[in-house]
């Protein structure tokens, strides 16, 4: 048997013997697409670039003027979710077509018994919706992460981002992984709340955009969508997101209820 | 470029872009395309989807930069997306291509002109080692491609083959398990 060093050695020379076909010329292309404006949001952003500038100006200095904001960013950053503020939103990535965790990336289909066997942490329901109609678990988070799904509930709208009415993920591991991005434009607002003692962030108003970020805290490109209203909870380490075209009473309720 | 006032760094033109130049945009692309087109061509096994892959890939990384963290790296980053391009790519019913790497003419036995015998058993052992790299499984020659032949760090090649870091080590060293027994299996000619 050749000796591994060996062979990796052999592999190191084989590196310059290798003929890659020849890059394209990528540069210029690309300069001639990202010159083209992208739908509605980039095309005003664009064509007003200074006084989009100016918008977000006036929104950091009034973030930084504003306690609650500022405190709720800064508590994001240091914890789950990376939130930015931003002027205009980027293209949503194309959802893929298929079933519903397909689509929105929630992982495989799993029963909420098969899901609590995998994860080191308590899978909370809300007793206000009662048992989830399906159960997903994301292999690809950190520690895992558990997607709840409840399809149509009495009184609340299906929401036209996800197309259920209420979507619960809930995900845990170390105090200090990043497992969220948020990127809210300047028709959404984020508020502080409380729930069970626990702090949280109403996000409502317009959609914002979400994304998953990977082990590394890193953005994963193909996860990046449009989320409707949105509560968040954190209990250091455990965080948890609803999601749906609810009220903030009844975003509320349905947190309260988690047990 | 402007060499005069020297190589920004890739911070500087990140922090450039994100305010909207697309001049530092176009650099970032320069200084990243042979390796983020040649991932994408180790994922899709052709070179169209490759093209096509690092240029979406390069759009998309555009359309996105206010998600990129301020002191990250910028080649995982890019990597990531453009690899998940790829991915989607390779993945698409009718469009599944088996990566074959080549040696550059020169490096092929026998194509150069008459060369001393100890030139001519590493050409031999070149050709044969490649030989054994192109017949592994699809996921032995992609970590092995990326380590080796891309030279990527573990997070970038962790980006690339969109599994977690940890993995990478472990899928590595299989994958050089199994070269090694295949390198063992069929002795020098």
């Amino acid at each position: 048997m050749p000796e591994m060093a060996e062979l990796e050695r052999s592999l190191d020379l084989l590196r310059e013997a290798i003929e890659w076909p020849g890059t394209p010329p990528l540069a210029g292309r690309i300069t001639a697409r990202i010159a083209t404006p992208a739908p509605t949001p980039r095309a005003w952003f664009q064509s007003r670039w200074a006084l989009a500038a100016t918008v977000v100006l006036l929104a950091v200095a009034a973030l930084i003027a504003y306690t609650p904001s500022r405190d709720a960013i800064a508590g994001w950053i240091n914890l789950h979710t990376g939130i930015t503020r931003v002027n205009h939103l980027p293209t949503p990535t194309p959802q893929p077509s298929g079933p519903l965790g397909k689509r929105l990336g929630l992982g495989d289909p799993t029963t909420l018994a098969a899901a609590r066997a995998k994860v080191g942490w308590k899978v909370v329901v809300p007793a206000s919706l009662g048992q989830p109609d399906e159960v997903y678990f994301q292999v690809d988070a950190p520690a895992g992460e558990v997607n709840l799904v409840y399809k149509s509930r009495p009184g609340m709208k299906v929401s036209g981002q996800t197309g259920v009415a209420v979507l619960i993920t809930e995900v845990s591991g170390r105090v200090d992984t990043n497992y969220f991005g948020k990127m809210l434009g300047q028709g959404t607002t984020i508020e502080d709340v409380t729930v069970n003692g626990h702090k949280g962030w109403w996000i409502s108003g317009e959609p914002h955009e979400f994304f998953f970020a990977d082990a590394n805290g890193n953005f994963r490109s193909e996860t990046l969508r449009l989320a409707t209203n949105t509560l968040v909870i954190d209990d250091n380490g455990t965080i948890i997101r609803i999601e749906g075209d609810l009220t903030r009473a009844q975003a509320l309720e349905i947190a309260a209820s988690l047990s | 470029m402007h060499p005069m006032e020297g190589r920004p760094t890739d911070g500087d033109l990140f922090t450039r872009a994100q305010r909207g130049d697309k001049a530092a945009y176009e650099d970032i692309v320069r200084r990243y395309q042979d390796v983020a087109f040649r991932t994408a061509y180790v994922i899709t096994g052709s070179s169209a989807d490759a093209e096509d892959a690092a240029q979406e890939g390069f759009v998309k990384a555009y359309r996105a930069l206010a998600t990129f963290r301020t002191g990250a790296e910028p080649r995982p980053w890019l990597l990531r997306i453009v690899a998940n391009e790829a991915r989607n790519r390779a993945r698409s019913a009718g469009r599944r291509h088996q990566l074959e790497l080549r040696l550059a003419e020169r490096f092929r036995p026998g194509d150069a002109a008459p060369s001393p015998e100890a030139a001519a058993v590493a050409a031999e052992d070149r050709s044969r080692l490649l030989a054994h790299v192109n017949g592994l499984s699809q996921e032995d020659r992609q970590v092995i491609a990326s380590r080796y032949f891309l030279e990527l760090s573990g997070e970038e090649t962790a980006a690339a083959l969109g599994i977690p870091e940890g993995t990478v080590k472990s899928r590595l060293s299989r994958a050089l398990t199994r070269l090694r027994e295949r390198v063992e299996e069929s002795p020098r000619a």
